[in-house]
């Protein structure tokens, strides 16, 4: 090996190394987040959404039409008096609280509390995650996404003898590189 | 260390300044110079099929899973428009609901089946955790909502 060469695995194994313990945590970040945000078909990953169903008694028409129905619906249930109101016809109507949104049905007495609350951890992972931030946490992330490459690629070559590239290396780097290759040519259309 | 601690410091600063402008941006921060009302695009739909409009009102409804439509109320009782942006480009909270919105977005008309509505509705009610009735789905109907490019919610 020539002293050029040397020079060169010296220092990408030095800044493999402090780049590794450098984005250690934010990596882990991203592959929680990564997994919570890849099942979304199946739940919300960044809350949890509850529904209580409940039966209280009914408004009588006569009432519907006065000015201060929203007082009156207010009154009726006990409740504080909202952030917002949204009538969704003549007898339906929409409460909205900081965490909760109520609904409930005047003819029918029908009540469902809706109750939504941030998954812990979770919410605070995918907001980094989904670049909630935007603005400067966007070239936080592009920054993050050059060093992972760099830690890929020092990874590569930085391995000499027969575990390096040169060596089982490359075998093990080329299955790696079929999984995409494979998943392409089976569904991509 | 030192320089590299600052120049971390400088970032965070700068992200916790960008978080705390009025209102959240999802998408394209809208950008028109007046509003048009929901029960003027109601009134008159077809004019507005195709155009760019931008709304204002409160969410009442954010899909649950994916976050890829939202319900703004409109101006008049009962009225409310969809807005519905591509899966994972833009994503509304759900915790947003009740919340003041200005949005953005092309008016759309989608003209439904009674068969493609059922299945629009089942749908929907499987996203938000709902129940569905297939009988009150008389027939099919034209609906009109909002390809979103953008909103801001405070």
């Amino acid at each position: 090996m020539s002293e050029r060469e040397k020079k060169v695995r010296i220092f990408l194994r030095k800044w493999h190394r402090d780049i590794g313990f450098f984005i250690a945590g934010l990596t882990i970040i991203y592959a929680i987040s990564g997994v919570a945000v890849n099942h979304i078909d199946d739940w919300n990953p960044s809350y949890t959404i509850t529904t209580e169903m409940l039966q209280a008694d009914t408004i009588p028409r006569a009432l519907w039409g006065e000015q201060k129905i929203d007082s009156i619906v207010v009154a009726h249930l006990k409740l504080e008096k909202p952030k917002e109101v949204f009538w969704e016809s003549d007898e339906k109507i929409r409460l909205f609280y900081e965490q909760e949104t109520i609904d409930f049905n005047l003819a029918t007495g029908e009540l469902a509390i809706e109750t939504t609350k941030g998954k812990p951890v979770l919410k605070e992972v995918n907001f980094l995650h989904l670049n909630k931030p935007k603005k400067v946490w966007t070239w936080v992330a592009d920054i993050f996404a050059v060093l992972l490459a760099f830690l890929a690629i020092s990874g590569v070559i930085m391995v000499k003898g027969k575990n390096g590239f040169g060596g089982k290396g490359k075998w093990i780097f080329i299955a790696g590189i079929l999984i995409p290759v494979i998943f392409w040519i089976l569904y991509l259309d | 260390m030192r320089t590299l601690f600052s120049l971390l410091v400088a970032v965070f600063l700068f992200t916790g300044a960008s978080t705390a402008q009025k209102g959240d941006v999802y998408g394209k921060a809208p950008n028109l110079k007046t509003k048009t009302k929901v029960s003027t695009i109601f009134s008159t739909p077809k004019k507005f099929v195709g155009k760019t409009v931008m709304i204002e009102g409160t969410v009442v409804d954010v899909c649950e899973k994916r976050g890829c439509w939202m319900e703004v109320a409109g101006d008049k009782k009962g009225q409310k428009i969809k807005i519905k942006v591509d899966d994972g480009v833009i994503v509304f909270p759900v915790s947003k609901k009740g919340h003041k919105a200005v949005v953005q977005g092309v008016v759309e008309e989608l003209v439904y089946t009674k068969e493609e509505l059922i299945e629009a509705e089942k749908h929907k009610a499987e996203e938000q955790g709902t129940k569905f009735d297939p009988s009150t789905v008389k027939s099919g109907k034209t609906v009109y909502r909002i390809k979103g490019t953008g909103a801001r919610i405070f």
